[in-house]
């Protein structure tokens, strides 16, 4: 169970120059997992993360979650499988700025066509799990950065993901907020979920139990850290 | 049951995306508000000229045969006719005798005079000479009073029934029965007045309620008969086709006048048939040319539709984005715009539905009577659906394509 990327090459044509994004990258992330990629600018860590939160596929190799090849799958089948089981944390929060947080929390449960007391109950739950039962009915506009994020958090958690997708989730917070987030992941993680960061900054990485750094399309060191078990 | 509240999310988003931009909503609108008020304008006075039609229509009577000295609806040229002789009263006689199967023949004469009750006048009144048996030709009942008796016919009294135009016009609130009034330099006694019957006017036709019935009998004493040219309604025995019984009246006319197998009919059958037909030839240009300016009117709109619709995908893009990436299949973004486009027309054809209305009103109060039928509130607001649905299957699908990646990235 868990993430396995295997050989995962991507390639892409920018006018008419073939530009080598990934070059071979594998990689596995098991069960409750916290795992933290990270590179410089254009090292295609995007690209790996897109290829993993199956926005996108790759030219060559195979990935499977839980077990699925999710390779060889078409646009609204991988849709399929983000809904059940990538949460998505984004730097920018990406909410729905006309809906509410219930209603942003409730969206992927919506998409994954859930009866409304189930979806309730369902994001209730998420929603409680970040500390925001107060705030249901505020506007992304009404809440500070930290809050909103933690409202794409609730949403990421609300459909029980096998892996919580997280890029840059502090890069557009202050240090305090950051250490905030960063803490509702590490319980998260101690909770039992799978946990994969993206980030350029060494003091969010070092939450991960494990970094994996890569540089021009490769994998430059995959280092367990010292707090991991 | 997913469907079910993918569809309900996707209503939600709709009605949001209105009320977020109403104002741009309101003018995208215009030209679908302009074009279901021109489609119900159109069907409603297409329905209001119908009714007011057949209304005036069913006094000439559906089974009546007229034989005229020339058609009704003249098409071609008029002076083929010219030379044709008179029909008589004489005729008129010899018919009746020969259709002894005809419910009743029944000669008739009009011709236009002044009338003049105390010292109020009319000029130009049609005057119409006629019988006892104008009652089993026509559905005009009187409403005060009575129609002529034979025996005012074979007597040749002055008595005569007013229109109801003239009965509001000359007497207001006097009681007109036994009343003297003057026509020409006659003096007859009003005995009834007609019910309201409706102008064939808009047609060209008499105003039913503005003339004067006279007894035949009287009329050829008074105006004179030898030069004047008579019409002969027949009405078909029951039970017989109206075209079989025409082809047995222009036999008998033809044998009166005596007409050679190779010579054509020198008089004219006419009928409530063919005048509805001519009608109906009118009634299809108008309602052409309101589907036409219908079309275009709608047309335009939806493209305005269209156009706003991209506006809002673009707009929308990193929503969109967002949606596909916690999981929104491609269908259900299509709906999502789909559903828009549709409640953006669906609430001009509402307003425009509520302007028609008025419009009905007016044209009710001012030029005929109009009301707007729930059958046509139904078909415009379907029209309207319609044309949302077409405007927004382009943008729609656009937006179902977006790859949710660079869509993420849109700012």
């Amino acid at each position: 169970m868990g993430l396995d990327v295997q050989s995962v090459t991507k390639t892409y044509n920018l006018n008419s120059i073939a530009v080598e994004a990934l070059r071979g990258v594998s990689m596995s992330l098991g069960e409750s997992e916290y795992v933290a990629i990270m590179g410089p600018s254009g090292s295609g860590k995007s690209t790996l993360m897109n290829i993993i939160g199956c926005l996108d596929v790759p030219t060559s190799g195979r990935y499977f979650i839980d077990g699925q090849d999710v390779t060889t799958l078409g646009e609204d089948r991988l849709a399929e499988v983000r809904n059940a089981k990538i949460g998505f944390v984004f730097q920018t929060f990406n909410l729905l700025p006309r809906a509410d947080v219930f209603h942003n929390v409730e969206l992927p449960l919506i998409y994954r066509g859930l009866k409304p007391s189930r979806r309730r109950e369902m994001a209730m739950e998420a929603i409680d799990a970040v500390g925001l039962a107060d705030r249901v009915k505020h506007k992304p506009t009404e809440l500070s950065g930290g809050q909103r994020q933690r409202v794409a958090i609730a949403r990421a958690l609300a459909t029980s993901p096998s892996v919580i997708l997280a890029d840059e989730p502090t890069g557009n917070l202050d240090t305090v907020t950051g250490s905030e987030i960063m803490a509702i992941f590490d319980d998260l993680q101690r909770r039992g979920h799978a946990i994969l960061l993206v980030t350029h900054e060494e003091d969010v990485a070092r939450h991960a139990h494990r970094i994996v750094r890569l540089r021009d399309g490769l994998i430059e060191s995959d280092t367990a850290q010292r707090e991991a078990a | 049951m997913s469907a079910v509240h993918q569809t309900f999310e996707a209503v939600r988003i709709a009605l949001a995306a209105l009320r977020a931009n109403t104002a741009r909503g309101v003018l995208t609108t215009l030209g679908i508000i302009i074009g279901i008020v021109a489609v119900v304008t159109t069907m409603t006075a297409a329905n209001g000229l119908a009714n007011s039609f057949r209304e005036s229509a069913s006094i000439i009577g559906a089974d009546v045969l007229y034989i005229s000295h020339h058609p009704w609806i003249v098409t071609g040229n008029f002076f083929q006719f010219r030379n044709r002789p008179r029909i008589s009263l004489k005729e008129g006689e010899k018919l009746e005798r020969r259709l002894r199967s005809a419910v009743a023949v029944n000669p008739t004469a009009e011709t236009g005079r002044s009338i003049k009750y105390r010292s109020d006048v009319r000029d130009n009144i049609r005057i119409i000479g006629t019988s006892h048996k104008h009652m089993l030709m026509s559905s005009a009942v009187p409403e005060v009073g009575r129609f002529f008796s034979a025996q005012d016919v074979q007597s040749r009294r002055r008595v005569c029934v007013i229109g109801k135009t003239i009965h509001e016009q000359l007497f207001r609130d006097v009681d007109p029965i036994n009343k003297k009034l003057k026509v020409g330099r006659f003096d007859f006694r009003i005995i009834g007045v007609m019910e309201k019957q409706g102008s064939a006017g808009f047609f060209g036709g008499p105003d039913f309620d503005s003339q004067v019935f006279i007894p035949i009998s009287t009329f050829a004493r008074i105006f004179g008969s030898r030069h004047r040219d008579f019409d002969i309604g027949v009405k078909a025995p029951p039970g017989v086709a109206l075209a079989d019984y025409e082809y047995e009246v222009i036999g008998e006319m033809r044998k009166i006048r005596k007409l050679s197998p190779t010579e054509d009919d020198n008089f004219s059958i006419n009928k409530m048939e063919s005048l509805m037909d001519a009608f109906n030839n009118v009634m299809g240009v108008v309602v052409l040319i309101g589907l036409a300016i219908t079309g275009v009117s709608l047309f335009v709109g939806g493209v305005g539709v269209m156009n706003i619709m991209f506006v809002s995908v673009t707009e929308r893009t990193k929503e969109i984005g967002i949606r596909k990436a916690i999981g929104a299949k491609r269908r259900a973004i299509l709906s999502q715009f789909l559903f828009e486009s549709a409640a953006i027309c669906l609430v001009g054809g509402a307003v425009g539905v509520v302007l028609s209305f008025a419009v009905a009103a007016i044209i009710d109060k001012l030029v005929m009577p109009a009301s707007v039928s729930p059958a046509i509130v139904v078909t415009a607001l379907l029209v309207a659906l319609a044309v949302g649905v077409l405007a927004g299957i382009v943008p729609a699908w656009r937006a179902s394509r977006l790859n949710p990646i660079d869509a993420l990235r849109y700012e």
